[in-house]
């Protein structure tokens, strides 16, 4: 399929979101692109590298404390998504800010921080901790507050889904991000998800990321039980873009607050349907998992010409 | 031991040249790649069904033999994957990443090995045996077990192989194999009495891996092991298929979650906290 018609942008071409210029409009999802590549170094004879067109990458969910996950098995595969139960596994805010986002800033890779707490304050403090850290750097463009991880026991995605603390913990964040944007990534599991998109705009977001996964749950038939020993966890991949292209839809038009759409995008087609409904960017979770390259790939197929 | 340099990932597409049984239970993938590469054994590629509707998550196998731009894989066929590719037939396409993960270690002194591999765990050690001709002084004992004869891919096991099973059924004329666990095969073997200091390696289920451990533990001996667990990305980022290890710099009793795709899937055994299931933060 060639583009369409109506596509006239540039996705490599910078665009402006909040106080900040981004270098593309394809980005990676958080958690399907951990903090960039850390060990491997990936080829491939079609790109100069992973990074190749992106315009950020958003880091895996950062916390206050390090955090060691949820227990195997953490993935539970379907003939057209995933659930996962990982339960944000991460190095933690200290060694992140140290060791993990200077890297980040050396390699040139655009980064969008994604940051997850229990309490509003507890996200005020880590983004003032990295204004005063990462000011000078020229990569790290923005912060994206999870508001929506259906696999911790505590904050999460409960606390997504009540519009006041969602507009509590994204005012924190504002106070103390002055230059950089400002993005919540919320849950799809509630009702009205332009309400919670209304308050994070008041709150001062720059932008919604929508959708986080959507509740799932498998049961292995041999034992009878749920394959995730958490039982439920998060639904990810192509099963879910109908989903997150509804609620794309109606958050651009009830809401009025730019959105980075996120769902089941595989391919340039798919990212083209969000940008249809007039998503401003695009992140690539799950195909990003599969193909190191994938983002690269939608991004380049996205180029007319 | 030593362990080996390993280069880049690469992300390229093959086109199947053959996928024909070599056993009961056990099938041969050929893949002819875009590029030629090289791999040390142990590492393993990332495949999936190329177009359209690939599945969700690509799936890890170990590496058997590359030359040039051929690539060859052994699989079992156990689930949605391995059964869509079960019915590839030579001239389709797959994608393909890899060589990824940490391989065996190679030798560094004249240091004896002993190989123990399992059913659909025998590409990595097949492998390493087929590297050491280049130390043509080593002395390795290889054992390798399955169900029964049926299930022994024979014609790809030299006579330097030692062959157990669980049913002596279906075991060609003219072929040894010996009844029982291939851990107690080794254990009675003869030649692994002369009171040397060995290192074992092993592939296959996890009843064999803690069986190749524990046998390793009681002699003393240093024991590598390639884990198995279902992946997610295969290269690192998405934390889908940690193993709980020991982390002996924060502690005798501290541990730590390591990625099988990347930090393994190749682990030294006595790193391995096996004992004591590690528990959800």
């Amino acid at each position: 399929m060639s583009l369409p018609d109506w596509w006239t942008i540039d996705p490599n071409q910078p665009f402006t979101l909040g106080p900040r210029l981004f270098p593309g409009r394809i980005w990676t999802a958080s958690g399907c692109f951990a903090y960039g590549l850390t060990g491997h170094d990936m080829k491939s004879a079609n790109f100069t590298s992973p990074y190749q067109g992106l315009g950020a990458v958003v880091t895996k969910t950062v916390t206050p404390q390090p955090r060691a996950g949820n227990p195997m098995p953490r993935l539970a595969e379907t003939p057209m998504g995933a659930i996962n139960s990982i339960g944000l596994e991460n190095v933690g805010f200290g060694e992140f800010l140290a060791e993990t986002l200077p890297a980040l800033e050396r390699k040139g890779v655009p980064t969008v921080v994604s940051l997850a707490a229990t309490r509003p304050d507890e996200f005020g403090d880590m983004v003032a901790m990295l204004h005063e850290t990462a000011a000078g750097f020229t990569h790290w463009h923005g912060v994206e507050i999870n508001l929506s991880c259906p696999n911790v026991a505590e904050g999460g995605h409960d606390f997504g889904r009540d519009p006041a603390t969602v507009s509590a913990c994204v005012r924190a964040a504002r106070r103390n991000l002055p230059d950089r944007a400002l993005l919540a990534k919320l849950t799809p599991n509630v009702t009205d998800i332009a309400e919670l998109a209304t308050a994070a705009a008041e709150a001062g977001v720059d932008a919604v990321s929508a959708i986080n996964t959507v509740i799932g749950l498998e049961v292995d038939l041999e034992t009878g039980r749920p394959v995730l020993p958490r039982r439920f966890g998060g639904y990810s991949g192509p099963a879910i873009r109908p989903i997150a292209l509804a609620k794309v839809d109606e958050i651009v038009t009830r809401a009025g607050v730019p959105v980075v759409a996120v769902g089941g995008i595989g391919d340039f087609r798919d990212a083209l349907k969000f940008f249809a409904l007039g998503a401003v960017a695009v992140q690539v979770g799950t195909a990003q998992m599969r193909d190191p390259f994938a983002a690269a790939r939608i991004s380049r197929n996205l180029i007319r010409g | 031991m030593v362990d080996p340099e390993i280069g880049p990932a690469v992300s390229c597409d093959g086109v199947v040249m053959s996928n024909e049984p070599v056993s009961s239970g056990l099938v041969r993938l050929d893949l002819e790649l875009d590029q030629p590469l090289s791999f040390q054994p142990g590492q393993f590629a990332m495949l999936n069904l190329a177009g359209a509707d690939p599945l969700v998550f690509s799936r890890p196998f170990s590496i058997f033999k590359a030359d040039g731009r051929r690539m060859s894989f052994l699989y079992r066929i156990v689930g949605r994957g391995t059964r869509a590719m079960g019915a590839l037939v030579p001239g389709d396409a797959m994608t393909f990443l890899g060589p990824l993960g940490r391989p065996f270690p190679q030798p560094e002194t004249d240091q004896p090995v002993v190989l123990i591999a399992g059913g659909v765990g025998l590409p990595p050690l097949a492998a390493w045996l087929a590297r050491r001709s280049d130390h043509p002084g080593l002395e390795i004992q290889a054992f390798f077990g399955a169900r029964d004869g049926a299930d022994v891919p024979w014609d790809l096991l030299d006579d330097r192989w030692d062959v157990s099973v669980d049913s002596l059924k279906d075991v060609p004329d003219g072929r040894r194999a010996w009844k029982g666990l291939v851990t107690d095969l080794a254990a009675t073997s003869k030649d692994l009495q002369d009171g040397r200091n060995r290192m074992v390696l092993a592939c296959g289920p996890t009843p064999l891996l803690k069986a190749a451990a524990r046998f390793a533990e009681a002699r003393g001996w240093g024991c590598w092991l390639s884990l198995e667990e279902h992946m997610g990305c295969g290269y690192g980022v998405c934390k889908g298929c940690v193993v709980p290890v020991l982390d002996p710099d924060k502690g005798p009793e501290a541990r730590r979650n390591a990625t099988c795709c990347q930090e393994g899937p190749v682990f030294n055994a006595e790193l391995l906290a096996w004992k004591r299931p590690h528990r959800s933060q």
